[in-house]
């Protein structure tokens, strides 16, 4: 029993980065139509460049900085993706944003070299509840997430930016033609998305240490659960992220560490499915 | 053809489906590339304007179907109208421009209010929950909330009761008259149009076949036979 629950504990922390980086792709999907292939890399982007930059400054500050310079990369990323009217093919976007992750592959193979990299978590000191511990990076990830989660529903629904957002998920034609730019709103999305992915890079790295190719795990997972949301629901996708993990750790504890990409791999081919048959016999 | 509308008219334009009516509309509202032709709002060549800087230059587009945002609450939809309206590409300004006209934003709010009682009721509701007719309200308040001086009304009838395009109809005069905001009527019920309007054009097949006073096409043989006299045979 506390195998298990330590499991579930470890589990919950490392679907709560999952389920930020789903987030981030149903938050851009919603607006744009755009499949991001790339939301991965902001993940290991933050989590690689916060690992160098600890070296010289306290760990917040370098969290800070790195998690503003995916935010800002995101935001390019976007307008480099978005055509004029802020809408994509999902397919163009799937093969532009894939083209982006493998620069930004090379970028980071260039510059923080191949070797795993990570950082001290904020405590190394773990709580022990009757034999079950407890890392407090664990609560911060968890505890971040759920608090990120609520201020983007927040932004969503009452602000008139986050409005805004919604407006073009609604209807891009009807956003346009009461003068909203479908475009900039679009690419608002992606320094969101970015943003999300970057925060869980930063707080799972110490955990999970990143290299410059971890971004296609990170990436398949946040695609598995945002599939949880059929890529338009946020709780749904931060439930989905949670489940995820639980479901990978147990497999990782019990069975073999071998299969845990194959399990979000899995439950996403059997949601898709499952979705699909659904929507077939709807029409 | 060539089409005008003055400060403060009230123009109609009718013709049958597919005539390019709706696409005319979205031409001049910037929400597609016109593929000729130019146009000009107060004198200045607006041509290639995206649609933002239509709404900022005072016309905005009642769309064809309405349109309006179903997820958001009506009264999103309208302070939407309104974000439009100060919404620039960098994003920050424009927002900033927003948030500094607050007051002003929901003084304008208010006003609408007071001018469609009902959509005062409907403000908590999501857009999406509410009937075709309350949509169409929405829809007129989202546009009124960028302070147009022209409306481009596309298809006001469209999907709904008879009763209720009578009291839109009513409503679009009384804004006309009483506010000044001018209309330009596409329409598909060419008796409406010839009432709420003095003036109309006649489309066909992308070209301008008729224009003139109302009360003088009503009674033109080739409307009477193309656009009213069905409905009369309909009547009986």
């Amino acid at each position: 029993m506390t195998t298990f629950l330590q499991l579930v504990v470890s589990g919950l922390s490392v679907g709560s980065g999952y389920a930020l980086v789903g987030i981030g792709l149903v938050l851009v999907f919603r607006t744009t139509n755009a499949l991001n292939f790339a939301q991965g890399t902001y993940a290991v982007l933050a989590g690689l460049t916060t690992a160098s930059l600890v070296h010289h400054m306290p760990t917040p500050v370098a969290a800070l900085l790195s998690i503003l310079l995916v935010t800002a990369v995101g935001l390019a990323m976007g307008f480099a993706t978005l055509s004029r009217g802020g809408e994509t093919a999902p397919l163009i976007s799937l093969i532009v944003t894939l083209g982006l992750s493998l620069v930004a592959r090379a970028v980071e193979l260039l510059v923080f070299g191949d070797a795993p990299r990570t950082f001290e978590a904020i405590s190394a000191h773990a709580w022990d509840l009757r034999g079950v511990l407890v890392q407090p990076q664990y609560v911060l990830i968890f505890g971040v997430t759920v608090l990120v989660t609520a201020a983007l529903s927040l932004l969503l629904r009452r602000t008139v930016l986050g409005n805004a957002l919604v407006a073009c998920s609604d209807s891009h034609r009807a956003a346009r033609i009461i003068g909203l730019d479908t475009r900039t709103l679009g690419a608002v999305a992606f320094s969101l998305a970015a943003l999300l992915g970057a925060v869980a890079g930063v707080l799972a790295t110490p955990i999970v240490p990143v290299t410059y190719d971890s971004d296609i795990s990170i990436a398949v997972n946040g695609f598995a659960a945002a599939a949880f949301g059929g890529l338009v629901s946020i709780p749904l996708t931060l439930a989905g992220g949670l489940v995820l993990g639980i479901a990978e750790n147990l497999v990782v504890g019990y069975v073999n560490p071998q299969y845990e990409l194959a399990i979000a791999l899995v439950i996403m081919l059997v949601l898709i499915g499952w979705r699909s048959r659904r929507e077939i016999l709807a029409t | 053809m060539s089409l005008t509308v003055g400060a403060g008219e009230r123009v109609a334009l009718i013709g049958p489906n597919g005539a390019g009516k709706t696409s005319l509309l979205s031409a001049v509202a910037g929400v597609v590339a016109p593929a000729g032709g130019h146009v000009r709002i107060d004198g200045r060549d607006m041509t290639h304007a995206r649609s933002g800087a239509i709404v900022r230059s005072g016309v905005s587009l009642l769309p064809e179907g309405r349109q309006v945002f179903p997820s958001l609450t009506a009264e999103a939809n309208l302070l939407l109208g309104a974000y439009g309206r100060v919404f620039r590409r960098e994003i920050v300004s424009g927002t900033l421009a927003y948030l500094a006209r607050r007051g002003e934003i929901r003084e304008r709010l208010e006003r609408i209010y007071d001018l469609m009682p009902k959509l005062a009721a409907l403000r908590a509701r999501p857009a999406g929950h509410t009937s075709g007719g309350e949509q169409q309200m929405i829809a007129i308040g989202r546009a009124l909330m960028a302070e147009p001086r022209l409306l481009l009304v596309d298809e006001l009838s469209l999907g709904l009761a008879p009763v209720i395009v009578q009291s839109l109809s009513a409503f679009l005069r009384t804004l006309n008259e009483d506010e000044g905001v001018a209309i330009l009527l596409v329409e598909q019920n060419a008796r409406l149009a010839f009432d709420l309007c003095p003036r109309a054009y006649v489309l066909e097949a992308g070209h301008c076949h008729l224009s003139g006073s109302s009360a003088e096409l009503r009674d033109d043989p080739r409307v009477r036979g193309a656009y009213l006299g069905g409905m009369e045979a309909a009547r009986g």
